[in-house]
């Protein structure tokens, strides 16, 4: 998989497409009835508290966990992934917070990790990887100036983009981002949403794992509310405003309980 | 991965034309080639050998004789394999205690084969055979049972280790009686095989060197400045006409003062020509930059906003090369008396007492800030212990260092660290103050390289050995040029600040090809002396021994186990991976590192190279403890270490290894040739040991700041 995948043309399906998801580990319900979908070319946000189920999502997306009942298909084909390799083979990737990088290593040997072009077979060309990685960085929008240096010398954001972009390039057509934002400060959680939105223009489609409504709504073309593992809705962008999506994810009454109490305004 | 499970149809093209936004942070400087350089792994173990190996050339006369250096070489090469295979073990996240083990237990086994298999013994081909596919198994069940069970391979290795040296002990007690194997070269086919993989070369003085050694230093020097400059200064359109002809003045200059230098004795003669040759470099290298690169139009700013610490350090600095120079005043260089022998019975107390005092007031200002405004009884008496157990403790440690040092050791220290302090305080001056005025950094390089000269006269005229003191005072008076170039070119040339991928490329491959050479020409020429007759002459009087030049190929498999290691690391997926799974073993195997595998095949290296140094070994002396190599594990880890490798994997450098196993080998021998006591060395490894590691631990946090 040394070229990059092309893109899905557009057809009367989604791209992916869940109905009625159900995940059962024992006795207990980690998800119950989901339904969304997702475009490409179009960001699906996945917002929940802690313990609404985003994890076991993204897990039953991403070919870790399969569901219990309920339909996953891809350009309206039934899918079913026995383990994470299948999903990437289908070309959906998962790039989480920390599971992806090697600090040390620089980041042209990062971003071919895995996936080395090589020459007779046993050099790797090693002046086309740093030659890509730095094109492929800055259709991003992001200037690497020294190739070479260290994963681990660039911030947070720059580092979720580097495996982003390594996602993108080896064909990825579904990006799922695990809390991309949740360790990043406010300037580089926006750094990460512009990156979040270049992928999407360049006609992947995303899932965009967060609890932050301010941050998934700037991005966010659909959204996806969890709460202890029951869906609180699935919405359009043009069907909810930021008001109401921050209302819900606090679980709507309680804030205003809670703003009540601590005396807020 | 092709295999898709969706149906893959016609493509379009109409990927959104992204808008490349550059967002060049401002934070972020261009890191020069030198500093790219000085931030590798390998450059604490270079600095370690290079000065360990200066150290006993200056102190030894027998050091850097082509005999000594093959001699230490062949000590080195088993160690440099198997740090080469502990490098990359240890790249790639694991240890293994067991490597020392396998290269004597490889030798026994080897022995005992050939020597009572069957009862006769078989062709010792076979008995290699068998043996490096014993250790292949060794290393491979060490692997996969640090990838079965996820404990840490020390307890894994350590259990191994442990296994194959009872092992190794109980079949030669069973088979042969005693611990020893000897007399393998006796066996069939062994005469043969020594023959074929530990050949030994002898050889005569080589003629050829001088001229080699000045080509190769004068090509490669150029090579490295053209790609020095190309790498830090922005290329110009066209050539400067007049800056070429004034480097052509300037070679014919170093050449006429160089010549000149070599044909003539006499002080004035030779201070006239060294004066023009070394003017002539400093023009050479200055009007090179002229005629490709870029200029400045200005000339300098008011030296204004320039940080304290710029004058602090140079002040400093000045004052640590006046004391420098002044050192040999108060103390003989002939006196070889221990210090504390020779100073005066009324001035032994009081440096004592001196001392006592020192380290009672560290002591008490490293406790005061937590005692206080918090006065209890018990906090008083614990600092009223401690700092008269540090006072003790300072006093008995001056008092030890005084009387185990001679006047004249005493006085080369003093030396050293107040002029190599006194000359890194400038450095450190003129790079502060290049940050706002360029006209001071002008002034204080100067400064700096005048005080590197005035030195290097200085050391010249007083150290007491003869070999130091020439080469010391060149290698001075070549940085002190350098140094004076370096000034001027900052002064007038723009610094670029772009990558610039052309010449970043070109200037590398140059700078790599440049320095390449001109090492290679100065380990030519300081390698292969040969005794003059009369020099021979006197080591046999004073009791040492001339030995032939031996060539083993030992040496040859070390480089070439070095060679390969060092590029499958570099250039190959493998490589890729061994870092990888070193540095996040999650991530690897996420992204489809077969990582298991990866640490398997490590750990079967390691055992292979094992047996390549233990087959040599045996081939070598033909008898083998079966208590051999134990203890070495801690060396390669040790070399390793030193050569750059990080702890907890993910980081390092096989080359480097390669480096620290010269730097151990360097040191037993020098310290055998300069006579004194062998256990010394351990002294000497451990200063080196710590300086290397420091020196990585500094430049690795470099390697990792943000840029």
């Amino acid at each position: 998989m040394n070229q990059p995948m092309e893109q899905q043309p557009a057809t009367e399906h989604s791209l992916l497409e869940l109905r009625h998801i159900c995940k059962y580990f024992g006795n207990v319900t980690a998800l119950e009835d989901i339904t969304t979908r997702v475009e490409a070319g179009k960001v699906t946000c996945v917002l929940g508290d802690n313990g609404a189920g985003k994890s076991t999502f993204i897990k039953i997306l991403s070919g870790v966990h399969q569901p219990t009942s309920g339909e996953y298909t891809m350009y309206g084909t039934p899918v079913e992934f026995q383990s994470p390799r299948d999903a990437r083979a289908a070309g959906i990737a998962a790039v989480f917070q920390d599971l992806a990088l090697a600090p040390l290593m620089s980041v042209w040997r990062n971003f071919f990790l895995g996936v080395e072009p090589m020459r007779f077979g046993m050099l790797m060309r090693t002046g086309f990887m740093k030659k890509t990685a730095k094109e492929e960085m800055a259709k991003m929008g992001i200037d690497v100036r020294d190739i070479d240096q260290p994963v681990g010398t660039m911030s947070g954001g720059e580092r979720q983009s580097v495996a982003i972009a390594r996602a993108v390039y080896f064909g990825a057509r579904v990006l799922i981002l695990d809390e991309p934002t949740s360790a990043l400060g406010v300037k580089q959680s926006g750094v990460v949403l512009k990156y979040t939105r270049a992928a999407a223009e360049r006609g992947l489609g995303v899932i965009f794992i967060t609890h932050n409504p301010n941050h998934a709504y700037p991005v966010g073309d659909r959204f996806l509310l969890l709460n202890r593992g029951h869906s609180l809705g699935d919405f359009a962008k043009e069907e909810i405003s930021q008001t109401e999506l921050t209302r819900l994810m606090a679980g709507g009454a309680e804030l205003e309980q809670l703003e009540h109490e601590i005396g807020v305004r | 991965m092709t295999a898709t499970a969706v149906p893959t149809t016609e493509v379009e093209e109409e990927v959104v034309p992204h808008s490349p936004v550059v967002h060049a942070d401002e934070r972020i400087s261009h890191r020069g080639p030198m500093q790219r350089w000085l931030i590798s792994p390998e450059i604490g173990a270079l600095i370690g050998a290079v000065i360990v190996w200066i150290f006993f050339w200056g102190n030894a006369r027998t050091f850097g004789q082509a005999n000594s250096t093959l001699n230490w070489l062949d000590v080195a090469a088993p160690t440099g394999i198997m740090a080469t295979a502990v490098a990359l073990l240890m790249i790639g996240g694991e240890f293994d205690l067991s490597s020392g083990v396998i290269t004597g237990g490889t030798a026994v086994v080897i022995g005992l084969m050939s020597r009572t298999f069957m009862g006769t013994g078989m062709n010792i081909g076979w008995a290699i055979g068998a043996a490096f596919l014993l250790a292949a198994a060794v290393g491979w069940f060490n692997g996969w049972m640090v990838n079965r069970t996820g404990l840490p391979s020390f307890i894994v290795t350590l259990g191994t280790f442990f296994a194959v040296r009872g092992m190794i002990v109980v079949m030669a007690q069973r088979l042969v009686g005693k611990v020893q194997v000897d007399s393998i070269l006796k066996q069939r086919g062994a005469e043969g095989f020594k023959n074929w993989i530990a050949h030994e070369w002898q050889f005569k003085e080589f003629s050829g060197r001088d001229p080699l050694f000045l080509g190769l230093v004068i090509g490669g020097g150029a090579a490295f400045l053209y790609g020095l400059l190309d790498q830090s200064f922005i290329r110009r359109v066209g050539l400067n006409g007049k800056a070429a002809l004034v480097t052509a003045l300037g070679v014919v200059a170093t050449v006429v003062g160089f010549t000149g230098l070599l044909k003539t004795d006499g002080v004035s003669n030779n201070l006239v020509y060294g004066i023009i040759g070394c003017a002539g470099l400093i023009t050479v290298m200055v009007a090179l930059g002229l005629t490709r690169w870029q200029a400045r139009s200005d000339r300098g700013e008011a030296t204004t906003g320039m940080p304290r610490s710029v004058a602090t350090n140079v002040g400093l600095g000045a004052a640590g090369i006046v004391l420098a120079c002044v050192t040999h005043i108060p103390f003989d260089r002939h006196q070889r008396l221990p210090v504390l022998t020779w100073t005066s019975d009324s001035l032994r107390p009081i440096i004592a007492v001196i001392a006592a005092l020192a380290g009672i007031f560290l002591a008490v200002r490293a406790m005061l800030p937590a005692l206080r405004g918090n006065w209890k009884a018990f906090g008083i008496v614990k600092l009223v212990l401690l700092s008269a157990y540090s006072g003790l403790l300072m006093m008995c440690g001056v008092l030890a260092f005084l009387q185990l040092t001679t006047v004249q050791g005493l006085r080369a220290i003093a030396m050293l660290v107040l002029a190599g302090g006194g000359v890194v305080l400038m450095l450190a001056a003129r790079g502060q103050a290049g940050k706002t005025s360029r006209r001071a950094q002008l002034l204080i390089g100067t400064l700096a390289s005048i005080s590197i000269v005035v030195l290097a006269i200085v050391v010249r005229a007083d150290s007491a050995a003869p070999r130091f003191r020439t080469g010391m005072f060149s290698a001075m008076i070549l940085g002190a040029v350098i140094i004076m170039a370096n000034t001027l070119l900052e002064y007038v040339m723009i610094k670029r600040r772009e990558a610039d991928p052309k010449a970043d490329t070109f200037g590398r491959r140059l700078q790599v090809i440049g320095a390449g050479a001109a090492i290679t020409g100065l380990i030519i020429r300081n390698v292969f002396t040969n005794l003059t007759p009369a020099h021979a002459a006197a080591v046999k009087a004073a009791g040492g021994t001339v030995g032939q030049n031996v060539l083993r190929e030992t040496v040859v498999w070390w480089v070439l186990v070095a060679g390969i290691g060092a590029f499958v690391l570099a250039k190959s997926k493998y490589g890729n991976w061994i870092f990888a799974v070193g540095g996040n073993r999650d991530a690897a195997r996420a992204i489809g590192v077969p990582a298991g595998n990866v640490k398997i095949s490590l750990f079967v290296t390691v055992s292979l190279c094992g047996c390549l140094a233990g087959t040599l070994i045996a081939l070598r002396y033909g008898t083998v403890q079966a208590n051999q190599g134990i203890g070495l594990e801690f060396e390669y880890i040790i070399a390793a270490v030193v050569g750059g490798c990080l702890m907890t994997g993910g980081y390092g450098s096989v080359i480097g290894a390669s480096l620290g196993a010269i730097i151990m080998a360097v040191s037993t021998n020098g310290v055998q040739s300069t006579g004194w006591n062998s256990d010394g060395r351990f002294i000497f490894l451990g200063g080196v040991l710590l300086l290397a590691v420091l020196v990585n631990n500094y430049t690795r946090k470099k390697a990792q700041e943000a840029r």
